[in-house]
């Protein structure tokens, strides 16, 4: 290992001790596992933040269709589409990075990354947001 | 915002270098930038090196320019950035190496000449260092003229 | 007596990184050794310049999963020193927070990989659930556990109400009682001791001639500190030592990021007690003046320095890189060569590799695959290998 006999016995003379870390290795054995199961039994006992980044999540009433979305996305996300209202973005969720800048730019709060964190999927086509 | 620091620092490479800068100037505090010809850039630089005594340097940075590369090393001495630039031409981009006295730039002109091309004489070893072993030879990706080619997606969904 | 060479990487179970190692030995020492990266190259620089000032800044932050905070600092720094005009304190002074919040969970993962290579993995076990506790403080501040999104050019987004600073301020108590134990353990464990004193040695001498940055170079008994030397954010009013020791080997490096860690608590909680009031941000025009910069922070691993030039447009013409990890390749190299009295072990390599704290990702910004059953060797293009994993799960 690159230590032989005799440096090992100096080190255990001058300073540093086997097994420093054994009092606490005995206290942890009367506690309970610190890894948390998943899929989650209790999904409410698990604390997420309230401004987690999770999913974005789109409300069409507020938007005025001033494109300042698509402009700052990096990942392309966000495609300008037509609907009756006007001019609105559409999210292919797939390529979405969670940066959260449509957030922050939007000027009527339209756009809302909300707290769900699994958003894993198979197929692509239904994972776009209209 | 007091620059006297940074001031006294430009009198004293003007003093060295006189006519051999072609721009110097206090970009903001603690950065001074440096511009010298292709021919006096590494007399300039050991000039600079000896009497202050610098040993640091931060990097190298190579920029496409149209016509020509600039070449830019990045000195670090008492907490000030110094940067000097020199620029080579694009059809015969070589520069002397700076490895003689500042060893630390090894690495930096290697990738200066994996991805623009730059020739540096005197380095004690050019091989490639950040792209593979097979890209051809005479293609330098940070060049302007790459193109960057988006492939095209194979899965519909 | 005959050298043979052994090759350790890209992929090896002992590194956690893609790098590529040839090692020339004789009998166990390793003689000299040579290095090879760029297997995660992926071209950020030159996607920089295709891209505007704000959507490069997720870009930039992709560079490096653990220092993701120092790139987003040096990049949003970097362009405001662009356009001359400087942030709202109290936005320098959460930069600032959420660096150190960085730095300390930066240094606790590195203690873990530590005990880890050196095949202590209950250190590793017990570090990494104390990791949890600072990860979980970055989700409060930022909403995310590990890449912050928190800067934007002209400060950052989002603010500290007084909760959550008492909420940060309860998990730092706990952060602290933690890390001043794995002190102890770290100075204390024999067999941490016996792996670490004397083993990958770097000389003063020798870090200055490679230009090692960081803890490797101040384990070398160096004070150099781009948080002393050439302050940012909020540095130049907070209060903090640069740890430095001079033993000159590995066990150096480990006592310097312990102390760091501290220290990075220490700073915290001043920022927290000291916080100015005021906005969190300006607005600037999407278009900085013509010119270039340079700017410099202290990454957990180092010195990371960013260099950008504008022509006026909104997307910038040049804007260039240097991760920590890259100053202290040469260094790395020169730790790995035996020489005179000094012997470097086959078994030493993979600690060693783990001293400088390597974030390949950091350092690269394409491949060929061998195939020694049947002696073939070929090289396949990005399509290519794309298609073939495609088709190959269908």
């Amino acid at each position: 290992m690159g230590v032989d006999l005799e440096s090992a016995q100096e080190i255990r003379e001058n300073e540093g001790k086997i097994m420093a870390m054994q009092r606490e290795l005995l206290r942890h054995i009367f506690k309970k596992a610190v890894t948390l199961r998943y899929p989650f039994k209790d999904k409410e006992k698990v604390h997420i933040p309230s401004d987690f980044r999770g999913k974005i999540a789109f409300h069409r009433d507020q938007c005025i269709g001033c494109s300042m979305c698509f402009r700052v996305c990096p990942a392309e996300v966000i495609e300008m589409i037509d609907d009756e209202k006007g001019k609105r973005p559409m999210f292919y969720l797939d390529r979405c990075t969670h940066c959260a800048q449509c957030e922050d730019v939007c000027p009527t709060k339209a756009i809302e990354l909300t707290a769900q964190y699994e958003s894993a999927g198979t197929d692509r086509t239904q994972m776009i947001l209209k | 915002m007091n620059l006297e620091r940074e001031e006294r620092f430009v009198s004293e490479i003007k003093e060295l270098l006189g006519d051999k800068i072609s721009e110097i100037k206090v970009q903001r505090a603690r950065s001074v930038f440096v511009t010298v010809k292709a021919e006096d850039y590494k007399d300039s630089i050991r000039k600079i090196v000896e009497k202050f005594g610098i040993t640091h340097i931060s990097t190298m940075t190579g920029a496409d320019s149209g016509q020509t590369i600039d070449v830019m090393p990045h000195l670090s001495h008492a907490g000030m950035k110094i940067t000097f630039k020199a620029a080579v031409p694009k059809t015969a981009a070589e520069i002397d190496t700076l490895t003689d006295m500042l060893p630390g730039a090894v690495m930096y002109e290697r990738e200066v000449h994996d991805l623009l091309g730059v020739n540096f004489k005197g380095h004690p070893n050019l091989a490639k260092l950040v792209i593979s072993d097979d890209w051809p030879s005479d293609v330098y990706p940070l060049r302007k003229e790459y193109k960057v080619v988006r492939p095209e997606p194979i899965r519909k969904t | 007596m005959p050298e043979f060479s052994v090759i350790v990487g890209p992929q090896h179970p002992a590194l956690k990184e893609p790098e590529s190692f040839t090692f020339w030995v004789d009998g166990e020492d390793v003689v000299r050794a040579e290095v090879r990266i760029g297997y995660a190259h992926r071209g950020i620089e030159k996607a920089a310049e295709s891209r505007t000032y704000i959507q490069n800044i997720p870009l930039i932050e992709r560079i490096c999963g653990i220092c993701n905070v120092a790139h987003t600092i040096c990049y949003t720094q970097n362009v405001e020193y662009l356009y001359g005009r400087e942030i709202p304190r109290r936005a320098e002074y959460i930069r600032t927070i959420i660096e150190e919040l960085n730095r300390i969970h930066s240094h606790l993962l590195w203690i873990g990989i530590a005990g880890h290579e050196i095949g202590f993995d209950t250190l590793l076990m017990y570090v990494w659930r104390d990791r949890e506790v600072v990860m979980d403080l970055i989700e409060e501040m930022t909403g995310n556990r590990v890449s912050t999104a928190l800067m934007t050019v002209g400060g950052v987004t989002r603010d500290i109400t007084p909760e959550l600073a008492t909420r940060i301020r309860k998990g730092l108590d706990i952060l602290e009682e933690r890390t001043k134990y794995y002190e102890k353990i770290a100075s204390g464990e024999s067999t941490i001791l016996a792996r670490t004193k004397g083993i990958g040695i770097l000389t003063r001498e020798e870090a200055l001639k490679h230009c090692a940055v960081g803890p490797t170079l101040r384990a070398s008994g160096i004070k150099s500190d781009i948080r002393a030397d050439d302050p940012y954010a909020a540095h130049d009013e907070v209060p903090f030592d640069v740890i430095t020791t001079d033993t000159c080997d590995l066990f150096g490096r480990v006592v310097v990021r312990v102390y760091e860690t501290i220290e990075a608590i220490r700073q915290v909680r001043y920022c927290l007690d000291n916080l100015p009031s005021g906005p969190v941000r300006i607005r600037l025009p999407n278009t900085p003046p013509r010119g270039e910069s340079v700017s410099r922070v202290e990454a957990p691993r180092g010195e990371d320095i960013h260099y950008v030039r504008s022509d006026g447009t909104d997307r910038p013409a040049r804007y260039k890189v240097r991760a920590p990890t890259l100053g202290n390749l040469a260094s790395l190299v020169e730790m790995l060569t035996s020489k005179g009295d000094y012997r470097v072990r086959v078994a030493d390599i993979p600690i060693v590799l783990a001293g400088i704290d390597p974030c390949m990702c950091c350092m690269d910004r394409t491949s060929r695959f061998i195939e020694p059953s049947k002696g073939k060797e070929w090289v396949w293009t990005w399509n290519q290998l794309r298609k073939y994993g495609r088709m190959r799960e269908r």
